[in-house]
Order: C-alpha cells, then structure tokens, then sequence
C-alpha cells in the first residue's frame, strides 16, 4: 500500500532565509523517513540537501531531527511518525553550524572523537546474540573466542552519528563543551587503558571546565541514543573516579 | 597528450566524478602520485551505491567457483586492505556452510576453485562449524572457513577521501555534475552546480575520471559517449541483534539470500538482483525482504525472531555485456579511455565492487598518468591510511 505523507523539509540556503518547504510524498507503508526525504529529493527538488549513506544505522551520517525529536531517519518508520494527517517535520540536528538544508558541519564532533583516541575496532566483550544497547557484561555472559580464534574482533557500537550532541541541554548553551559522544569516547579509552602515566592523561584530559564537570545531568543523549548506548552513565562513570582520585589525594596529605 | 595545463606549471589536474569507493580510491592514488585531484559528489560521500553495500571484505569464496578472475582479485585485495586499512575492517572470517546434500556435493568444487585462487581454505566438520558459530542452523552437514571479512563502507570511503586530502586532494560533496567544458572531441573539465548556493562553475582539468557507479552512464552520455553499466539492484535486510561473529554464506553458488553479514549490533541478509533503468529511486519489493528472512533462517534460525531494523537497495554498477542473467555478469571492472571513441581527456572506470576500488583506482590511475605522462609508481598497495575522523576534523579539539 502506499502513503502520501506531507513532508516538511527545513531549507537553508546561501543567500536565502531559512524555511520549511512542504512536498506530499508518494511512499510505500514500509517506507522510512529516510525513504521519504529520498523520495522529496528524486521526484520533487533536487536541490535538497541531506546526508545518508548505509541505510541500516551503521554509518551515521543521516541523523535528523522528525518533529523536534532527534532520529536516525533510516530505521524510523514513516508510520511511526505519521499520524496520517499532520505534516511529519524534519528538520537538521542542533548545536552544530547548519551547513545547508537537513546538512550540518560535524568538525566539532570529529575533533573531539579523534582527540579521544577510541579506538574503533574492540576485541569482542559479549557472546552472542548482542541486542541492541547491551552493556559489556563482566560474569559469564563474556565473550571467550572458540579454540584456534586468538579473538574476535568488533566494530565500536558507537556511530558517531551526532544525535547525542543535538539532544544535549548543555551543548545548546555554546561553549566548548566536549559533549557527551567526546566525553563517553574517553570513557571507553579509559577503560581499555591500563598504564598509569595514561589513565593520567586520559582522566586529565576531560577534568576542566569544558570536560566531565559541565554536564548538567540532563541524559537526554542516554534517551535518544540510536545504538542504546549510554554516555551520559560515561559521564558519570568518568567523574566518579576523578572525585575518588581528589579525596585520595586531600587524605594522602 | 596535446598541452591543455589547467594549472600551467604546476601539476596537471585531474577531476574524478564521484565519492564511492572506487572515486575515493582513485582520488587517493592520483594524489599520491603527485597529481591535482578535486572530487565532485553530487551528494553526501558514499551516498550512491558503495553505502547501501552489504559490507563484506570479500575473501573471494563467493566467486571462485565461477570466476576465478573476479576470485583471485578478491583475495588479492582483502589482504592488501588488511595492511593500509585496519582500524576500519572486522577481521572474523566466514564460513560457507552446507544445509543440503546439494550444498554438500558443492564442497569439492569449492575447495578445488578455493586453491586455484589462492583463497586459504579450511575445510571444517559440523561440530567445528558450530563451536564457532553456535547460531548456525543445527542441521548443518559442514562447512569451510576462509578469510572473509566486513568493513563500514562510509568509513572505508572516509579514510581513502581523508588520506587524499592529506596529500593535497580537495573533495567537494553537494556539488553535481551537469556537463563538460571544452572543444567538441574534448573534455576540458566539468560544469558543476553547487547545491548551496545554486551557482554554476567551471573546474577545468586535464583529465576527467568517471567514477559515478551506476550514473555512469548518465554522466558519459553528456559527453556523448555510451558506457555498457547495467545497473542491477539488490535487497538487503538489515536485524536489530548481532547473531554471528563471522561471516556466514551458503555453501553453494551464489543465490538469493545466500549470506549473513554481520555488523556492529546487526546481521544484515542479502541479496537479490534485478534490473532497473533509474538508480536515483528504488522502490523496495516486498516479496525480497520476505525472500531474505526465508532464506536467511535457513542459515541463522534465529533471524526468524529477530526484528527487523533496516531495509536497504541501491544498484550495483555491473558492465553489461548484453542480456542474460545479472548473477553470470562478470562482477570485474573496466576502465574505458574514451579516446577510441573520439573524446580525449575522459576516461570511466566501473564494474567491480568495494573490496577491489583500491585495484580499479590503481588501473585508471595507471591509465590516467600515461596519458599525462606523469612517471610514478603506484603506491596504495603499502601506504597505510589516515584516520577516517580526519576527513571532518580541523584539528581544533
């Protein structure tokens, strides 16, 4: 069966004032929102501008806001954001520059993941089947590679897609905030650091201002999270070891 | 070559149309070479056909029984990306598993097509097979594990487009061909729309590469030239829980939904294959994705109960050879001067698959520096690559 979805795509141009243009969109019930921008894209304006690239919540790059909420628009139902009558709203991530229509500029991101070193490839921490948003379990459930498997290795769960950025109160205030993808990438470099002069550097490096203590404690990044991840527990988790880190130092005094 | 120096004394400038894999590739051999390269994407890096691929660093297995060229180029180049691309390659290998007693009898053809092309193959039992895959079908009669592999397309484009940047490359995204400048018989560069600001530009060069898939021939037709590209759709399903560690194909030759490709937190089933005459918009047939659940529990059961997250098509840019079925095509590439045809400073490159963009970018590159006479080695083959991260970043964290 086929749906007309009335699409309210946000436009932003050189030289024009940002707006939204409405197209009624001709897709299948199984098509996603991402589908559906595809579709304004190749049948009614070719001049939209958005970023997608897998089309299964792999690569990232097609994040958007659907009716003020943060999503990937790849594996979101048209029909879970489509009442059948108001217009579905997409509009691009916010605390990032917009660079064009849905398209913003996400250097400050990038920066912020390269400074952090994580590494996007991990020895596997789970036996499967790994759901989405499982957390590393540390008893049984640990992955053990089979005889002749030295490990099995595995992509970071982390897509760098920017959702947490956009959802975050903090980052709305401007700043140089690290932002929570930035501060839960440290977080999983710590984790796998073990010499001490590093974990310095690693813990270091995010207690300032615009590090771990800025926060406000909101967790929106834990609730919009695509992956089921969890950075703003990174946050914290990060924060607890540097207070117990200043209290073994007051009473090393 | 005549003297038509875009860059009069400095080093000649080559236009590659298209940020797949193999434009990223070639754009990072060109520039390694010492050549002027700018990238021209009509969309976001990736956003044609190598993003919505299904992911599979090819050990060549899927192929060597048939086409032990296409085979041996695999293997050849999986262990080359091995070298120049770790951090963005899950290296898990893959089992070609037998269900059937048809599957089974396929196993000696298999395994004899496998040393032919150098594929390391091991021929496993039902017991192994299921120690290091427990999610497989328990009935399953055997199985041989090769070195395939997965990596994250957008990623692998990244890191190649993020290493020709480094070497000088400028690569413009949102920036769409729409003809080509110079004298009739000749392509002196490209007319291009910016998709911000509307404005149109000229950006001469010495040398035009085409490397725009399945557009590829959209894109020769505005120089008058016809390229045979047959682009040939698949289905892809994509589950939300990660149900195998390695690869898992059928262990027979290449059919619909023959393979479980896992991913981060996914396994994603393929594939089909049609015809279409548009890339631009592929509407998704129903059917296919009921076709890979079906197909797909026959390797996985678990895939039954498994919900489904993603469903992804794009068409593959195969060289049609004319008529029959798309899964006899060769999945080969070709590099086209088109010279013979009487338009000079325009070549295409296409066919191929994301596993060899490094050895398609080196064969047009070959071809591109004889034509301008620039005397370098290729050197893709050692050079490891930059960071894909560094694509984005202004080094300002």
């Amino acid at each position: 069966m086929s749906l007309d979805v009335p699409l309210q795509i946000h436009r932003q141009k050189e030289g024009v004032a940002p707006h939204r243009d409405l197209f009624r969109v001709s897709v299948a019930d199984s098509a996603t929102v991402l589908d559906a921008i595809e579709a304004a894209w190749a049948w009614h304006d070719g001049t939209i501008q958005f970023r997608h690239a897998c089309h299964h919540a792999s690569c990232g790059s097609c994040a958007v806001r659907v009716n003020g909420i943060e999503r990937l628009p790849c594996v979101t139902a048209i029909t879970d954001v489509w009442d059948g009558a108001s217009d579905v709203v997409v509009e691009p991530l916010r605390n990032f520059p917009v660079a064009a229509d849905l398209v913003v500029d996400v250097s400050t991101l990038f920066d912020r993941l390269e400074a952090s070193e994580m590494s996007p490839l991990r020895p596997v921490e789970h036996a499967l089947p790994v759901e989405i948003g499982e957390r590393p379990r540390t008893d049984d459930g640990t992955m053990v590679a089979p005889a002749g498997i030295e490990r099995f290795m595995r992509f970071e769960s982390c897509i760098e897609c920017g959702i947490c950025i956009s959802a975050c109160p903090t980052a709305a205030l401007g700043g140089k905030f690290y932002g929570p993808a930035g501060l839960a990438a440290v977080q999983r470099a710590r984790a796998e650091a073990t010499a001490a002069t590093e974990v310095d550097a690693i813990l270091g490096s995010v207690d300032g201002e615009h590090g771990v203590w800025r926060c406000h404690s909101a967790w929106e990044c834990t609730e919009r999270c695509p992956q089921g991840l969890d950075p703003a527990g990174a946050i914290m988790s990060l924060r607890r070891e540097l207070t117990a880190r200043r209290l073994r130092r007051l009473f090393r005094r | 070559m005549s003297a038509r120096l875009a860059y009069p004394g400095g080093a000649p400038h080559v236009v590659v149309i298209g940020a797949g894999s193999t434009g990223a590739a070639t754009a990072h051999d060109l520039a390694l070479r010492g050549v002027q390269v700018t990238v021209v994407e009509r969309g976001e890096v990736a956003s044609g056909t190598t993003g919505r691929n299904h992911c599979l660093l090819h050990s060549g297995g899927r192929y060597c029984v048939k086409d032990e060229e296409a085979g041996i180029e695999c293997i050849d180049e999986n262990m080359i990306l091995r070298r120049i691309m770790p951090d963005v390659l899950e290296l898990n290998d893959g089992l070609f598993v037998a269900i059937s007693d048809d599957d089974l009898a396929f196993k000696e053809s298999f395994l004899e097509a496998c040393e032919a092309c150098h594929i390391p193959a091991l021929d496993l039992s039902k017991e192994r097979a299921l120690e290091l895959e427990p999610g497989l079908n328990p009935e399953v009669l055997g199985a041989v594990q090769v070195p395939d592999g997965v990596f994250e397309p957008f990623r692998f484009c990244l890191s190649f487009l993020a290493s020709a940047q480094s070497n000088g490359a400028a690569v413009r995204t949102f920036t769409e061909v729409v003809d080509f400048e110079g004298d009739p018989g000749t392509v002196a560069g490209v007319r291009v729309r910016d998709r911000s600001s509307g404005r149109i530009e000229t950006i001469g060069a010495d040398i035009v590469v085409n490397a725009a898939g399945p557009w590829a021939e959209r894109i020769a037709a505005l120089a008058g030239i016809q390229v045979p590209v047959a682009p040939t759709p698949g289905v892809m399903v994509s589950v939300g829980r990660r149900l195998n560690n390695m690869v898992v194909n059928r262990l027979n030759k290449p059919a619909d939904g023959d393979i479980v490709v896992p991913q981060r937190v996914s396994s994603i089933i393929g594939t089909t294959s049609w015809s279409v005459d548009d890339p631009d918009y592929i509407p998704i047939p129903q059917d296919h994705v009921e076709k890979m659940i079906k197909c797909g529990r026959e390797l996985i059961p678990a895939i039954g109960e498994a919900p489904i997250r993603g469903v992804m098509a794009v068409a593959r840019p195969l060289i049609s050879k004319g008529g029959g079925d798309a899964r006899e095509v060769s999945r080969t590439f070709e590099c086209f001067d088109h010279a013979s045809e009487g338009v000079e400073g325009f070549v295409t490159i296409s066919g191929g698959k994301t596993t060899t963009a490094r050895a398609m970018a080196e064969k047009v590159t070959d071809m591109v520096c004889e034509k301008l006479s620039v005397e370098a080695e290729c050197r893709t083959r050692d050079v490891p690559l930059k960071s894909y991260r560094t694509f984005y970043t202004r080094g300002a964290a």
